[in-house]
């Protein structure tokens, strides 16, 4: 577990299985919940307790975000890496009101701190659905460039989204040690 | 002048198989398209074969993948449409050409407004991808001829030959499409269907 001065973060296990289902809203959707064919998933409860119970190379699929009284406010992962093209893909999910707070501010550095210095990416890549206005203000505080916008590439809640993605590269990375 | 040529696009089978098995051993398939030097040929004939397999029955298939051919040449190229979403309209495509004299030939622009055309035309998709390394430069003009946008620019996104290399993403929408018809209505005037099986369509003019 690694300890912020807000936050907690550890591998998520199966037992985190219910808090990530609360993410998994069709009535608000993420663009980092969506599958390659950008269609929204919608999981039980044990294909995310079996998702969560799993580890990629030995990595957890997702870590778990805990608040200082050890409740878990959402989940983060670097996932979808390139080796040789050295980038990985930036997950976050954490509540819109969690977005602009000192523990969304250590979510990003543990993410930054794996993908730049652990595994010395050379980027680091997300996305964005024009709904979600509180992420994108997120990744802009923290640098990432935006790559273009995806016309109607999704279709929820009656009408098309569009896609935006966003790069950040290392060089531009402000990357402090969270321990 | 309207874009006809002796080529049409149909499933693929299984005698195609060493064809596009050749054509995926080549360096300029690597280099192109799917990138991984380090699969095998049995790995390569593995994952050819079961794309092959999937079953043209099945109402609604993840990916389709069609053969370009031709009563002249012969095979001349491989076109996937792949993560097709029904519940979004949508699909990425790749196309490659296998025989090189035909690569920047009208022959890769038919094929690729063929492919379109069945899309949006039989398919009933709103939108097409295309992911293309920024050196591919033919088949990006040949996107933006059609009337694609460039949506995004991946800086430093694809490795070749030791070096990054940026990636462009092209959405292509079906009123993008049917703008650019409306454009160029000589262009597609000899397009007709997508799916046209030419044996079949010579042997029906011979029986009648």
């Amino acid at each position: 577990m690694i300890r912020g001065k807000y936050s907690a973060i550890r591998s998520a296990e199966a037992d985190d299985a219910a808090v990530l289902k609360t993410f998994y809203d069709p009535s608000r959707p993420r663009s980092c919940l969506l599958d390659m064919r950008r269609e929204l998933l919608l999981p039980s409860l044990d294909e995310l307790r079996e998702v969560l119970g799993q580890k990629e190379q030995g990595k957890p699929i997702f870590y778990a975000v805990e608040n200082l009284t050890g409740e878990v406010r959402g989940f983060c992962s670097m996932r979808g890496q390139s080796l040789e093209s050295t980038y990985g893909e930036f997950v976050v999910v954490l509540d819109d009101a969690d977005l602009d707070t000192p523990l969304a501010v250590e979510v990003f550095q543990f993410l930054a701190n794996q993908a730049f210095v652990r595994m010395r990416f050379n980027k680091i890549l997300t996305h964005c659905l024009d709904s979600e206005q509180e992420y994108r203000a997120y990744l802009l505080r923290h640098g990432f460039k935006s790559d273009g916008v995806q016309r109607d590439v999704t279709f929820m809640l009656g009408r098309w989204h569009n896609l935006e993605a966003f790069s950040l590269f290392a060089a531009d990375a402000v990357i402090e040690d969270l321990e | 002048m309207a874009l006809k040529s002796k080529t049409y696009i149909r499933r693929a089978e299984r005698e195609d198989l060493d064809k596009i098995v050749e054509w995926m051993e080549e360096p300029d398939f690597l280099r192109f398209l799917y990138g991984d030097p380090t699969r095998s040929p049995r790995q390569i004939r593995e994952h050819i074969v079961s794309m092959l397999g999937r079953s043209s029955a099945q109402t609604v298939p993840g990916s389709l993948y069609l053969l370009i051919d031709s009563e002249e040449w012969g095979p001349v190229g491989l076109l996937s449409l792949q993560n097709i979403s029904w519940r979004n309209r949508s699909c990425s495509a790749d196309l490659y050409i296998g025989k090189k004299e035909f690569r920047n030939h009208m022959v890769a622009a038919v094929s690729f407004y063929r492919a379109v055309d069945y899309c949006f035309n039989e398919l009933n998709l709103h939108r097409i991808t295309a992911y293309i390394y920024a050196f591919n430069e033919p088949s990006w003009r040949i996107m933006e001829k059609s009337g694609a946008k460039r949506e995004l620019t991946f800086r430093d996104h694809v490795a070749r030959d030791g070096q990054l290399y940026d990636v462009y993403g092209y959405g292509l929408l079906r009123s993008d499409y049917e703008a650019f018809c409306q454009k160029h209505p000589h262009l597609i005037a000899g397009l007709m269907s997508s799916m046209v099986d030419a044996q079949r369509v010579a042997s029906a003019e011979t029986a009648s």
